[in-house]
């Protein structure tokens, strides 16, 4: 497969995750307990052997780049292979930031035309899913197509949000819609596209336009020579609050499909912050665990249900976490009562606080399109006092701590920030 | 202060019996996720020694793979490294190592090289946590020729050890006044931990000294050799947690001891690294706790799915306890799979083992400690007592009783 290079575009913002990447690209927000949302891609390019790869990043790279290294977590470095991170750089004449995804790989043109590739692969970070790609630029090659694009059939509500296609019966794309408000097909493009590369060349330099999905793709469709890759395996977009607890929750459903071990997913274990390796579990006699997946280096002494856990969060006796997401290095102290919360890394909960307890048809009074579910976000290095009650659809800012609550309560659907200095 | 550290890490000892058929002693895993060798290794990083080789002939390959050229320690780089010294054929007299002294001798070619101004000797197969600045920074002030630590054992056992008089006077240890090794009755009461810190040219001419004799060991020839030729020896004392595996009941009591509340071991305040890309550990998904799951009192890593009962045991990863299982004061090796309604007490279960749906292993918390060996499928329905031992890569074929007494071997 020495003949594909992969574009993968990282540089996605996800703004509906809310302060869940106010920090990092949506990319880079971790799930799963393990793992972050971009391993689900490295993990697909390594596992089918594709081995050139430049990931594109614009937005609030830098977790991102430190997770990545030089590859080697996915054995993407060595002799044969490389990673290469491709941020914006200067043009001829100015800055020139990405401003969209095929004006993206324009400015990154020379990264496959500077070797003999014959096809390229551009991939998204931003999805949970397990794909063969070699089954795809099989399909493409079969199909003789000059692009190739991914797709499933999502909900007809979604379509909305999607790139959406009709097919005929060779699988050729014969109609195509972007984020149509009245779609006239669910099948929808995952933003996984193969690409003749001598074809791309030809289409990015023909216009100037920027998206793949507004401009490049219906241009090319006029040439008929565009087909849908059909897939019907497990694939989320992780877009809102909810879908990316629900995407967590399926690893504890053995029908969801979701399975990163099966699927050989790989992430970097490196740990930041401590010099050493995360130790086994440790579940004390008063903890008790009931459905949930844990990671390394927690510490279990009360009530974890139906929750991941990422690697170092401590549990303390009495406290109960129930239906929740929670974070690298979290500390829930003795008595705290937390449900239906996603919790950010590095945060302390105080002792015999209640967090995500209260009416959830209350939606969030600033964000009402993105925390309406009855979920509770609070942001990395937030400090919740003690016997403090946060309601439900509450959003609690990274860094808050104790001086910044004026009250013991955050009533639903409210939101606490950081005060200003001075 | 430029310091070489070699760690004895070849012995295979026949007390851990069918644990040790396939590994050496020091790649023995320990504590839910570690092999006995990240101790001192942990402990040389943290004490900022970087160059080590590793005396290995029993079995390297399982070690060798563990080593990773020293990376997870992050003893790779221009400077630093980690080099497993197997024996070899040279130009006549070198053959397998007779000893510990000669595992050492025969690499004389490679500390020499070195040029180290200190040697440090180190077990490879103790779990402990010591800064060896500290016995260092001693060996130093008092310009000793040899150091070593010892530390305080019950006497019931004792024997087994070095053991030493310690000069008084100094909190931190002392002139070794006499020592004996393995010495049935001895009123001494610290023991050797098997961490020598050497100057050079003095470990060179007692290895030198020892080549004629018939026996080659640290404990045994060298010590005695150097406190009657008058060189200056001297005990080093430790004070914390050591945990000895010599035979298969501590084996067990040293990982136990990671439980309870507060643990005798904190592991995470002794901050061990290991090989995460090792292949029974690299890639598994964090564990998985099923609804109607009890865990109690135990240590679990990554990739462990866990349906039943598990009450004050150590789990590795990998390792499955199906629904109804019950998993008591036992450990269980990597990828090793407990089927449903199977119960295993106060049991060591090797890797890849499969114990069959209803099989019963083991008695009770006071009974002996039964030992299966690695790729066992022990078939449904068995029951096994306690202190019975089963060989490794036995088919369920082989299970032809419905019970096995204490004391049995099953092979």
């Amino acid at each position: 497969m020495n003949d594909t290079a992969v574009l993968l575009l990282a540089g996605g913002v996800g703004s509906r995750l809310n302060i869940l990447v106010s920090h990092r690209a949506k990319p880079a927000v971790p799930f799963g307990g393990m793992y972050r949302i971009i391993d689900f891609t490295l993990s697909n390019i390594a596992n089918s052997r594709l081995t050139n790869v430049a990931i594109l990043t614009q937005y609030k790279p830098l977790s991102l780049m430190d997770h990545i290294g030089n590859g080697s977590s996915w054995d993407l470095s060595g002799r044969s292979r490389s990673t290469k991170i491709l941020p914006p750089k200067t043009g001829e004449k100015e800055w020139d930031w990405y401003k969209g995804t095929a004006d993206a790989v324009r400015q990154n043109l020379d990264f496959f035309t500077s070797k003999n590739y014959k096809n390229v692969l551009v991939l998204s970070g931003d999805h949970i899913y397990h794909m063969d790609y070699r089954s795809m630029l099989r399909f493409h090659h079969e199909h003789g197509a000059k692009v190739t694009i991914s797709m499933l059939e999502v909900p007809w509500e979604e379509t909305n949000q999607f790139g959406t296609g009709i097919i005929d019966k060779k699988y050729r794309i014969i109609e195509w819609e972007e984020k149509s408000p009245h779609a006239k097909s669910n099948l929808a493009s995952m933003g996984i596209y193969v690409f003749d590369r001598d074809y791309l060349v030809e289409l990015l330099e023909a216009t100037k336009e920027i998206d793949f999905g507004h401009h490049i793709i219906p241009n090319a469709l006029k040439e008929g020579s565009v087909f849908a890759y059909p897939f019907d395996g497990y694939w989320r977009d992780v877009g809102t609050v909810q879908a990316y607890w629900d995407a967590n929750m399926d690893i504890l459903d053995a029908a969801s499909g979701l399975s990163p071990e099966t699927w050989k997913i790989m992430t970097n274990l490196s740990t930041k912050g401590i010099p050493y390796d995360r130790p086994p579990i440790k579940v004390s006699k008063t903890g008790l665990i009931i459905n949930s997946v844990i990671s390394p280096g927690c510490i279990i002494s009360g009530k974890v249900e139906n929750c991941v856990l990422s690697p170092g969060v401590v549990v303390e006796e009495n406290a109960s976490v129930k239906d929740s997401i929670v974070m690298h290095d979290t500390i829930i102290k003795e008595g705290a009562h937390l449900e239906r919360c996603v919790i950010d890394k590095k945060v302390f909960i105080g002792k015999k606080s209640h967090i995500g307890i209260g009416n959830s048809t209350v939606i969030n009074r600033l964000f009402p399109d993105h925390i309406n579910t009855g979920l509770t976000l609070i942001g990395k290095y937030a400090v919740i006092p003690e016997d403090v009650k946060i309601g439900t659809n509450c959003i609690i800012y990274s860094m808050v701590n104790e001086s910044d609550f004026p009250t013991l309560y955050v009533t639903d659907g409210e939101n606490l920030q950081k005060k200003e200095v001075g | 202060m430029d310091i070489i550290a070699m760690i004895l890490a070849g012995a295979r000892v026949d007390d851990l019996g069918v644990l040790t058929f396939f590994r050496p002693k020091s790649a023995m895993p320990y504590g839910g996720l570690y092999r006995i060798i990240d101790f001192p290794m942990s402990n040389l990083m943290y004490s900022g020694i970087e160059k080590v080789g590793i005396l290995s002939q029993y079995k390297p390959l399982y070690l060798m793979e563990h080593m990773h050229n020293g990376e997870p320690w992050d003893m790779s780089g221009r400077h630093r490294f980690v080099t497993i010294l197997p024996p070899f054929k040279g130009m006549g007299t070198s053959d397998w190592y007779k000893g510990t002294a000669d595992a050492v001798y025969q690499n004389l070619d490679f500390l020499s090289n070195h040029k180290p101004d200190l040697i440090v000797v180190l077990s490879g197969d103790h779990i402990y946590k010591m800064d060896y600045k500290e016995i260092i920074k001693f060996h130093l002030e008092k310009e000793a020729d040899l150091t070593i630590a010892f530390a305080k054992v019950p006497k019931k056992g004792a024997h087994r050890f070095g053991l030493a008089n310690i000069e008084d006077g100094d909190t931190r240890g002392g002139k070794i006044l006499q020592y004996t090794e393995k010495s049935e009755k001895t009123p001494f009461e610290w023991a050797s931990l098997t961490i020598y810190v050497f100057s050079p040219y003095v470990l060179f001419e007692a290895l030198r000294a020892n080549e004629a004799e018939n026996s080659h060991e640290f404990g045994k020839d060298i010590i005695p050799f150097l406190l009657a030729n008058n060189f200056k020896v001297f005990g080093y004392k430790h004070t914390g947690y050591w945990g000895y595996t010599r035979t298969l009941q501590e084996y067990w009591q040293t990982n136990m001891d990671l439980l309870g509340n507060p643990p005798s071991i904190d592991i995470s305040s002794w901050g061990i690294c290991t090989n995460l890309s090792n292949f029974h550990t690299r890639d598994r998904q964090p564990a998985l706790i099923g609804p109607d799951a009890t865990v109690e009192d135990s240590l679990f890593y990554s990739g462990c799915q866990i349906k039943g009962k598990v009450i004050r045991s150590i789990l590795f990863p990998g390792a499955k306890v199906d629904s109804q299982a019950l998993v008591e004061d036992s450990i269980i090796f990597s990828n090793t799979v407990i089927k449903q309604n199977a119960r295993i007490i106060k049991t060591i279960i090797d890797e890849d083992v499969t114990v069959g749906v209803n099989a019963h292993i083991g008695e009770n918390a006071a009974g002996e400690l039964t030992v299966v060996g690695m790729g066992t499928r022990i078939a449904r329905g068995t029951k096994i007592s306690s202190g019975v031992t089963i060989y490794p890569n036995l088919g369920p074929a082989k299970f032809t009783k419905c019970f096995y007494d204490t004391g049995e071997i099953i092979k």
